[in-house]
């Protein structure tokens, strides 16, 4: 790997790094779900900074080449982040369907005792 | 000890029919010198379904926001646990079910003979009447095949929106009624947790207005697949505790 590609890549995971802080520090997400984004981050980065120890692994683990094993944990991290997401999503909506049917049902109360 | 009976009516844009339904039911009450209480729950319409009820007196829930006819339906149940109701009916608003039919569903509750009823069309004593188009029955038949293949019980209108039930399973309804498909997932998951089920002959007329919501192939087999797959997880979870 050039030495171009090795700055682009860290200056890229850097930069990613830096915005899940960033959005950290504004309170936009728990630190439970920035924890996996730090991972996708750290995966890119360490790509950058030691590219023969990550070439080593990839070769120990039988990849032809080593972007082949990057792409293929990255994959990996997306897929489980959209796991995680759908199960969020799936558990809000439960919630708010529990709360319309009790802010109704309320309403309705509430509506029978005005009159 | 007299019954509390309530009759629980899902709407959405049922502006056409909710009046008639409501009238059909407070005749049948008059008639008969019974006291069948109503409950519309109307959910989210667009149109002057909840403006109707509320101009007649009609009792009526208006939820905040569109659920879905599960979410609609199980609110109908929670309402029903909360005032302590013995019986609670599910009636379409859309003038196709047929209040002289209540009574045959409720006597086996009353008599504690099983948990739920299903006004059916498809058992062999259902008078004349309209019963459905042959696409949505070959689909019914399948589901009901699927019913009886996990739980070795037969329901032969799975898709039956003409249900009554006891307290027991309003309880139970108001932890666990599924959002969506709710009519056959929701029968299975009684049967899989040992609750009894008895279909009783009815007969339906054709929907007066509007539209059925599952109107082309694609839906259809997408309903199919949805509806399968829910019985099927419902068997892998096992019994409630």
């Amino acid at each position: 790997m050039n030495i171009t590609m090795r700055i682009g890549i860290i200056g890229l995971s850097i930069f990613f790094i830096l915005i899940i802080t960033h959005i950290l520090k504004k309170g936009r997400i728990p630190i439970k779900y920035a924890l996996v984004w730090y991972a996708a981050g750290i995966v890119t980065l360490l790509t950058g900074v030691m590219p023969d120890l990550i070439g080593y692994i990839a070769h120990f683990l039988k990849f032809e080449v080593m972007s082949n094993m990057i792409i293929i944990i990255l994959i990996f991290i997306l897929i489980f982040i959209s796991i995680i997401l759908t199960i969020i999503v799936a558990g809000q909506t439960t919630k708010i369907r529990l709360l319309i049917q009790e802010v109704s049902l309320l309403k309705e109360k509430i509506n029978k005792v005005k009159k | 000890m007299k019954n509390k009976i309530l009759i629980i009516i899902p709407a959405y844009n049922e502006e056409e029919n909710i009046l008639d339904t409501y009238n059909s039911i407070e005749k049948y009450n008059k008639k008969y010198k019974t006291n069948y209480d109503v409950i519309v729950i109307n959910d989210g319409s667009k149109d002057q379904t909840s403006n109707i009820c509320h101009e007649n007196n009609i009792p009526v829930i208006d939820l905040v926001h569109n659920l879905g006819i599960g979410g609609a339906v199980q609110t109908g149940y929670k309402y029903a646990y909360e005032y302590q109701y013995d019986i609670a009916i599910q009636f379409d608003g859309d003038g196709q079910h047929n209040v002289e039919f209540i009574k045959d569903l409720i006597e086996p509750l009353i008599n504690k003979e099983v948990d739920m009823t299903i006004g059916s069309r498809f058992i062999e004593k259902s008078k004349e009447g309209f019963k459905s188009t042959r696409t949505r029955y070959v689909g019914i038949t399948i589901i009901a095949l699927f019913i009886k293949l996990f739980s070795r019980r037969k329901i032969k209108d799975t898709t039956s929106g003409f249900r009554a039930c006891n307290q027991k399973v309003i309880k139970y309804f108001c932890r666990n009624y599924p959002p969506e498909y709710p009519e056959p997932v929701s029968s299975f998951e009684l049967l899989r947790n040992g609750y009894k089920i008895l279909e009783i002959p009815v007969s339906m007329n054709e929907r007066k207005g509007g539209e059925s919501s599952i109107n082309n192939a694609f839906k259809k087999i997408y309903y199919m697949i949805n509806v399968v797959l829910s019985i099927f997880v419902v068997w892998l979870r096992g019994e409630n505790k």
